[in-house]
């Protein structure tokens, strides 16, 4: 198991984040899957209307029904709804069902909610609560809830709403919800926040200044930060002069004439490229490490055709485990 | 750098020498020449952002003025254009200070960039329309207009349309470039501020401001009171007091806003107006394009260029069938410095490349079958490939390489 799958099983709540296009939904089902494997019951939630999962694990995910993944065990998904989160929440302060089913019925307060700001956010960390309270036994139902956080820029403003509505409102039941709620997310020991990042100029400084702002208005660290797709070395440092030679005097040197240039010429200036990524990210990696303290997990590029086939082999990473290795490789 | 005797080792070594395609299709130029706004929409991490400041680039450099306007909270083209910080206010790029060699179909063109920055975008929007001059003070000491000024469902569209309205009525700038958020609602501008928008709904604003409620309803139903004495018991009196300001600031932005949505909305629907779905070839990213790409035909508007960015080149899995050793052996004979080789390591270098390859060939080959796919839906024509570099775009000399992958009928450097 590698260290960063062995920090997290004591950690209950997981908020995954991340710029738009690193692969977080990826990163978050192959991190949902590695805890499964564990024995644990992992449910992740997505907050989106647009759901990755749904496409991942080839599920329906609607109306904020909770879905068994049904490839792998002890993994279920559910894509949240704010609207549904919000009939949780209303019935859980109204004295009768009856009484919330006339407030959700009411057209005109439900245009109200799903535009009235905070509200939607509280909603929805207040029936992730619901989700860590379930039980089974004495046990708790799950393990672990993942939520898929919205990109980045976004994340820390989601994140901060229940202190926000607790300085707003003090007294009562609902100052006392959020008040926990925003407890529950400065708790280093329960709460994960993670920040899935590439080895890319873009997405790198978009991870610092998000450390930066959970640091600013949480009061707490991001836990760690999942280098997503970093590039292996394509060959051994040893070949290295002859690749550099033979680098330049490649006939085809630029992208566009690849299609026309022949077998070597691809071949070489396809290693090339890997070569050429291998040391950008070597670079970014070094930048994110300098101004973030949170530990970097560098996750490998997989190269497979098949988003199911990524998944497992990112699991098999956090496991630590060789897993079937590349599909086509191992074949 | 590709030398004469090269040809003849390139034979040898199987490369088939045939000519490019003689007709470069290209379905942007004419556009660029012509248009008056490009709208950039698509999923993120595709380098969008990056893209979009390629497209002006290229209008600037066939002698036109252009502003790129991105409002994307990351400060993307900032560092896509090397500069620290975009303020709000347009900025100039000095292309002679930034090139080497000043291409001369530059001419009179300008190239001009701004990001907006919400929060004061927000704050600008209200002193403007603001009905006296304490009304921004008196958002500013809301909780929830300062929680959320910058994150605002829908909000960072209003605003940015009322820049692009600027900008577009200005008269300085003959094309505007709007690089949108890579978000799914990101095209709801497009709905006008008249039909979209649950945010400034009237009937939300009205049933929280009691003394503007009229009408039959309002006073036999009085819905507001209702629900706002339950709210109040739910989230407490100050949550809802709070909210009530909130909606009363917004109000005249309202107001402000929806009456330059006929404007803007022909602005749009204009014939000059053209818009672009950027992507890559990502399978899943496809899916997202093709999303945005039916989106903007609910939308009565259509997607006139599909630019494909990142395309890995054509790697093939049969290249690897005709390089054995003997081939990299070959090619070294022409590179300096390698005479001492042994066999042995050209036999291990060709194993480790061969690893390597086989990989990235297999990408290669699912972003074309993922082209292809495409390409049959939307039509070949409409599409444009740029090839995946192996650096980040962080200068305008590098901005200029990628935009000669736009436009490759109108060569940068002829």
């Amino acid at each position: 198991m590698t260290d960063m799958l062995h920090d997290l099983l004591d950690k209950r709540l997981i908020f995954i984040t991340g710029k738009g296009g690193v692969g977080k939904s990826t990163a978050t089902a192959g991190l949902g899957l590695a805890l499964a494997r564990k024995g644990k019951r992992v449910l992740i939630v997505e907050t989106d209307t647009y759901s990755a999962m749904a496409d991942l694990f080839s599920l329906t995910l609607s109306d904020s029904n909770i879905e068994k993944v049904k490839q792998f065990d002890g993994l279920e998904v559910v894509n949240l709804y704010a609207e549904d989160a919000l009939v949780h929440a209303i019935k859980q302060f109204v004295p009768s069902d009856r009484v919330a089913r006339s407030v959700i019925g009411n057209r005109v307060a439900r245009v109200f909610f799903k535009a009235a700001p905070s509200v939607n956010e509280f909603s929805i960390l207040n029936m992730v609560r619901y989700y860590l309270d379930k039980t089974r036994g004495t046990r708790p139902y799950y393990d672990h809830v993942i939520v898929d956080l919205p990109a980045s820029g976004h994340a820390v403003t989601f994140l901060n709403v229940p202190k926000t509505l607790n300085g707003m409102v003090r007294v009562g039941r609902f100052a006392q919800i959020c008040q926990e709620l925003a407890d529950q997310i400065e708790d280093t020991r329960q709460t994960a926040i993670l920040a899935v990042c590439l080895p890319e100029e873009m997405p790198v400084n978009e991870t610092i200044e998000l450390s930066e702002a959970i640091e600013e208005n949480l009061e707490r660290k991001l836990s760690m930060i999942m280098l997503n797709m970093v590039h292996e070395r394509p060959f051994g440092q040893t070949h290295d002069e002859v690749f550099g030679a033979l680098r330049k005097v490649t006939p085809a040197q630029k992208p566009e004439e690849l299609a026309n240039a022949g077998a070597l010429s691809r071949v070489i200036q396809g290693n090339a490229l890997a070569l050429d990524w291998y040391e950008r990210d070597l670079i970014y990696i070094d930048l994110l490490g300098q101004k973030t303290a949170s530990p970097i997990i560098e996750i490998p590029m997989f190269y497979e055709k098949e988003g199911l086939r990524v998944i497992e082999r990112v699991a098999d990473f956090l496991c630590g485990e060789p897993g079937g290795g590349d599909t086509e490789l191992a074949s | 750098m590709v030398l004469a005797g090269l040809a003849a080792c390139a034979s040898q070594n199987g490369d088939d020498v045939s000519d490019a395609s003689t007709t470069i299709h290209d379905p942007i130029a004419p556009l660029l020449e012509s248009a008056r706004l490009i709208v950039c929409c698509g999923p993120g991490g595709v380098g969008k952002t990056t893209t979009a400041a390629a497209l002006g680039l290229r209008g600037v450099l066939m002698g036109r003025k252009v502003i790129v306007l991105t409002i994307d909270p990351a400060k993307r083209l900032a560092n896509s254009l090397g500069l620290s910080e975009l303020s709000n206010t347009p900025q100039q790029i000095d292309l002679r200070e930034n090139l080497e060699q000043v291409p001369d179909s530059l001419g009179d063109g300008e190239f001009w960039a701004m990001m907006l920055d919400q929060k004061k975008t927000l704050d600008d929007l209200v002193r403007k329309y603001a009905p006296d001059p304490g009304a921004l003070e008196r958002a500013e000491n809301n909780n929830i207009y300062r929680l959320l000024s910058s994150t605002l469902h829908g909000m960072q569209e209003y605003m940015a349309l009322d820049k692009l309205h600027d900008l577009y009525t200005g008269g300085y700038f003959d094309l505007v470039v709007l690089d949108t958020p890579p978000t799914k609602n990101a095209l709801e501008f497009l709905e006008t501020p008249s039909r979209a928008k649950t945010f400034f709904d009237e009937r939300i604003i009205k049933w929280f401001l009691p003394n503007r409620r009229a009408g039959f309803f309002g006073r036999v139903l009085d819905p507001g009171s209702i629900v706002l004495k339950l709210l109040g018991r739910i989230f407490g009196e100050t949550f809802v007091t709070e909210l009530t300001e909130f909606f009363e600031t917004l109000e005249f932005l309202q107001q402000a806003l929806q009456s330059r949505g006929e404007m803007i909305d022909y602005i749009m629907r204009d014939q000059q107006t053209h818009f672009f779905v950027i992507t890559s070839a990502d399978p899943r990213r496809m899916k997202e394009a093709l999303f945005f790409h039916e989106k903007l035909a609910e939308l009565g508007q259509r997607a006139e260029a599909f630019i494909i960015n990142r395309v890995i080149p054509p790697f093939n899995p049969d290249d690897l069938q005709k390089v054995d050793a003997d081939a990299i052996a070959g090619l070294a004979k022409n590179a300096q410095g390698l005479d001492s080789i042994d066999r042995a390591q050209f036999d291990a270098l060709r194993k480790d490349l061969a690893s390597t390859y086989k990989m990235l060939a297999r990408l290669a080959v699912r972003d074309q079958d993922a082209i292809e796919d495409l390409s049959k839906k939307l039509g070949a024509g409409a599409l444009r490939r740029v090839p995946l570099l192996g650096q980040d775009v962080h200068s305008i000399e590098q901005l200029v390489s990628l935009s000669e992958f736009l436009t490759p009928s109108k060569p940068v450097y002829a």
